[in-house]
């Protein structure tokens, strides 16, 4: 397959593998963040974590956009679904995320009118079709996604569809990092940072965990030598001191990123002062919302939302997993009450959040073999 | 196209991208027609990566080309 066998050579990793390995400081334990979900998955499909040396632990991050979600929008999302006439559209997974009362899915059961979309120009087309319904349309994401739903709200506007309409849950990838850097119960070496969120946004906005935190930052693509590779950069700079964002995800990466995905983002959406993250709380200037010159389009201006936080599930510890303070194992429900087919906590919805991961490739195993 | 199964779940909701190939180009609307390797197509915004040609390679996330790919040398 293009674009991928040359990144999945069982004896390049090996090589990799051992690199790594003769960068390690006898008597130091090493703990790299990935921040993306997707990196995430990767290293538990493969098994990467298994290449490494016993020292280096792999920290899962905050970067699964369906994660991150707090069930308070959940239950916005469902009373918009549940509004007579309306066709309300999301993303896959982001159906079984649970709500205080139940997911998109149950409400779905329950007679509401809820469609899986892969793409906000799906919800548009259905929008289209249905010129009598109101479609809203649930948007969530990292950068990564945030320039598809804001070409979406344009094309919308330019073809004149009157009854599209967007609930915006788009979040911005920085402030979380800062608030895990700023965080006191957790000490990390460096960063994988997310490689498809950079095709938008490119190297720089990372530069600040360098220059402020003295971590190293590296740009990681998703195949198995990839995150490999990533992580030998990263034990590189450690042992020579150095401490700067390096890119390996090169052949997608600009280090400016994607300047026309950043305008277009910029005249659709504007910062919310503070945006509630699950596990988190609430992280200033960290979500978007539609710009002033787009509100015709907000469903959240068009429909009276209960806008009610929720506290998430005593049992649940999407939160400790989120900020990497826990692994998924350790949490009290993880594969018990909590899995897949069943999920209590965000974390074991999408595939990219860390517990349903380990879950989902049974990863189950309380200590790695020593390398 | 398998963009939501029990194995891969619900790849817009985990920010995967995929490698697509152009096949057709309406440049008017700045969409494009493209397929996977495996030969699933769908339509793709191109806004946001200038104007394509058909046997062009895309990064597509979310019915959106992210970026333009070079094979590996």
């Amino acid at each position: 397959m293009r674009f991928v066998d040359e990144f999945r050579d069982a004896e390049l990793g090996r090589v990799l593998s051992g690199e790594i390995l003769s960068l390690v400081e006898p008597g130091r334990h090493y703990k790299v963040m990935e921040v993306c979900g997707g990196h995430t998955h990767s290293i538990y499909k493969y098994g990467i974590d298994d290449l490494l040396p016993a020292d280096v632990e792999l920290v899962h991050g905050p970067g699964c956009p369906v994660c991150v979600i707090p069930m308070g929008r959940v239950d916005d999302g469902i009373a918009i679904a549940k509004t007579e006439g309306v066709i309300f559209t999301c993303f896959g997974d982001m159906m079984r995320v649970p709500g205080s009362e139940g997911s998109l899915l149950d409400a779905k059961a329950q007679g509401a009118d809820v469609r899986m979309v892969y793409s906000p120009l799906d919800a548009l087309r259905i929008a289209k079709r249905n010129p009598d319904r109101d479609v809203v349309f649930f948007a969530i994401g990292f950068e990564t996604t945030a320039p598809s739903t804001a070409l979406t709200l344009k094309r919308a506007r330019a073809e004149g569809v009157p009854n599209f309409f967007c609930m915006c849950n788009h979040v911005t990838i920085v402030p979380p990092l800062r608030a895990l850097l700023d965080s006191p119960d957790l000490r990390l070496d460096g960063f994988i940072g997310p490689g498809h969120v950079s095709t938008v946004v490119g190297a720089r906005p990372f530069e600040f965990i360098p220059a402020d935190y003295g971590r190293p930052v590296v740009i990681s693509g998703f195949e198995p030598l990839d995150v490999l590779h990533s992580i030998q950069m990263i034990m590189r700079q450690l042992i020579e001191g150095r401490c700067q964002v390096e890119n390996q995800y090169k052949r997608v990466v600009p280090y400016e990123g994607n300047l026309r995905a950043l305008e277009v983002m910029a005249e659709v959406f504007e910062l919310r002062p503070h945006f509630e993250w699950r596990g988190l709380g609430f992280i200033s200037q960290s979500a978007l919302k539609l710009s002033d010159a787009y509100s015709e389009l907000d469903a959240e201006r068009r429909y009276e939302v209960p806008g009610v936080r929720v506290a998430d599930p005593k049992a649940c510890q999407c939160g400790e997993v989120l900020k990497g303070v826990i692994k998924p194992w350790e949490c009290k429900v993880f594969g018990t009450a909590c899995t897949p087919e069943r999920p209590i906590g965000t974390c074991m919805v999408s595939p990219e959040g860390a517990c349903a991961a380990y879950y989902n490739y049974g990863r189950y195993a309380r200590d790695r073999e020593v390398v | 196209m398998s963009f939501c199964d029990h194995d891969s779940g619900c790849i817009t909701c985990g920010d995967v991208a995929m490698a697509l190939t152009v096949l057709r180009v309406d440049e008017e609307r700045e969409l494009a027609l493209c397929a996977t390797d495996a030969g699933e197509k769908e339509t793709v915004e191109t806004a946001l990566v200038g104007p394509v040609e058909p046997g062009d390679a895309l990064l597509v996330h979310a019915g959106t080309a992210l970026q333009r790919l070079e094979e590996a040398s």
